[in-house]
């Protein structure tokens, strides 16, 4: 049972890794984290911003399709610490 | 549209001895609910609400504004799918044992307040889907007079605007625990914590279609196609952020392909993508 659940988790996470490397080949460098069916992008500031473009989130979930995934997601990952800092005085 | 749909409605609930109406205040139960008030006395006809914490409060708010606004008659009663541990598991089938609950509950009522017909907010689109609560409709003789017209839900939001009902474009609410994946256990902080998170994003301004999908640490946030471009603009993301984040989700994610009606049971496999 665990070993079939093993090879599931590898699987996931295979297909989790082609994923990536397919997105960051067209420009959405990202990890995925596979949660089933559903794929999770984590990306860098201001990376998600891109996936505004239609075309570009068509293709990305056309990807994802073909890895076995029927949701896409990107995580909306919070402000770098000290990235709205005030600038400091000369 | 051909208007005869309506009337035929109308036809079929005026000869209705009585009726007693499931009613959420959903778009489709809202129409029901007046058009019967129309063809029926007031003391032959009650809209029947079941309370849980499934049911969101903001749906609530609606059901009885509109209950007010036409004059319908409103019965309430807490029904108790939260301690049936078959729904609690959250099975593909959780549906038929909400309303098993519930129907379990009004129609008795129904009886023992001589409502002659009981009757739920079904309709044409409904007919074929993935509806495992329509099996405990039947289980319990509930008639679903839209379907039996071929009312759509277009339809439904045309006659309801012509009526003015305030629910014509409301967006469709179904129970909350349908943004919990099938096998993700339903509790009721769970479905708080979902209903806080949609009531915050509905504060941001987003008024189409949207749902608040529960997975376990991160909320995946299914937007209108329509406004989907928009919320990924980095200040209006980091505020969709913050707020579902203060609502209690550590992780925040929007989906990229939007709106999806019964997108978990695309997820499970349940109905095709």
């Amino acid at each position: 049972m665990s070993m079939f659940a093993s090879r599931g988790q590898t699987d996931e996470r295979r297909r989790a890794d082609q994923l990536a490397a397919a997105l960051s080949g067209m420009g959405v460098p990202c990890k995925v984290e596979p949660r089933a069916a559903l794929a999770v992008l984590m990306v860098e500031s201001g990376v998600a911003q891109r996936l505004a473009d239609g075309e570009l989130r068509r293709a990305a979930l056309a990807l994802a399709r073909e890895q076995g995934f029927t949701h896409l997601a990107v995580e909306l990952a919070p402000p770098a610490a000290g990235a709205d800092a005030p600038l400091p005085r000369p | 549209m051909p208007a005869h749909r309506l009337d035929a409605l109308r036809s079929i609930v005026a000869a209705y001895p009585s009726a007693l109406v499931g009613y959420s205040g959903g778009v489709d139960s809202a129409l029901l609910a007046v058009v019967l008030r129309q063809a029926l006395r007031r003391e032959r006809m009650v809209a029947a609400i079941g309370r849980s914490a499934s049911y969101p409060a903001e749906q609530y708010r609606v059901a009885r504004q509109v209950a007010e606004q036409f004059d319908v008659p409103v019965l309430e009663l807490d029904t108790d799918e939260m301690n049936d541990p078959r729904y609690a598991a959250n099975p593909a089938n959780r549906c038929y044992f909400c309303k098993s609950e519930l129907w379990g509950k009004l129609v008795p009522v129904a009886a023992s307040r001589d409502f002659h017909t009981v009757v739920d907010g079904t309709n044409a689109d409904d007919v074929g889907g993935h509806r495992p609560g329509m099996q405990a409709a039947r289980e319990h003789a509930v008639a679903s007079p839209l379907a039996e017209v071929g009312l759509t839900k277009e339809e439904i939001r045309r006659r309801s605007r012509a009526l003015g009902l305030p629910t014509w474009q409301q967006p469709a609410s179904p129970c909350l625990s349908s943004r919990l994946p099938y096998g993700t256990s339903v509790t009721p902080e769970r479905l708080g914590l979902v209903e806080r998170a949609e009531r915050a994003v509905r504060d941001l301004g987003v008024t189409g279609d949207m749902r608040v999908r529960y997975h376990d640490d991160v909320a995946r946030v299914e937007l209108a196609p329509a406004e989907l471009t928009s919320w990924l603009e980095p200040v209006r993301a980091e505020s969709l952020r913050a707020a579902v984040s203060a609502a209690g989700f550590p992780r925040v994610a929007i989906d990229l392909r939007g709106f999806r009606s019964g997108s978990l049971n695309v997820l499970h496999g349940v109905t095709p993508a």
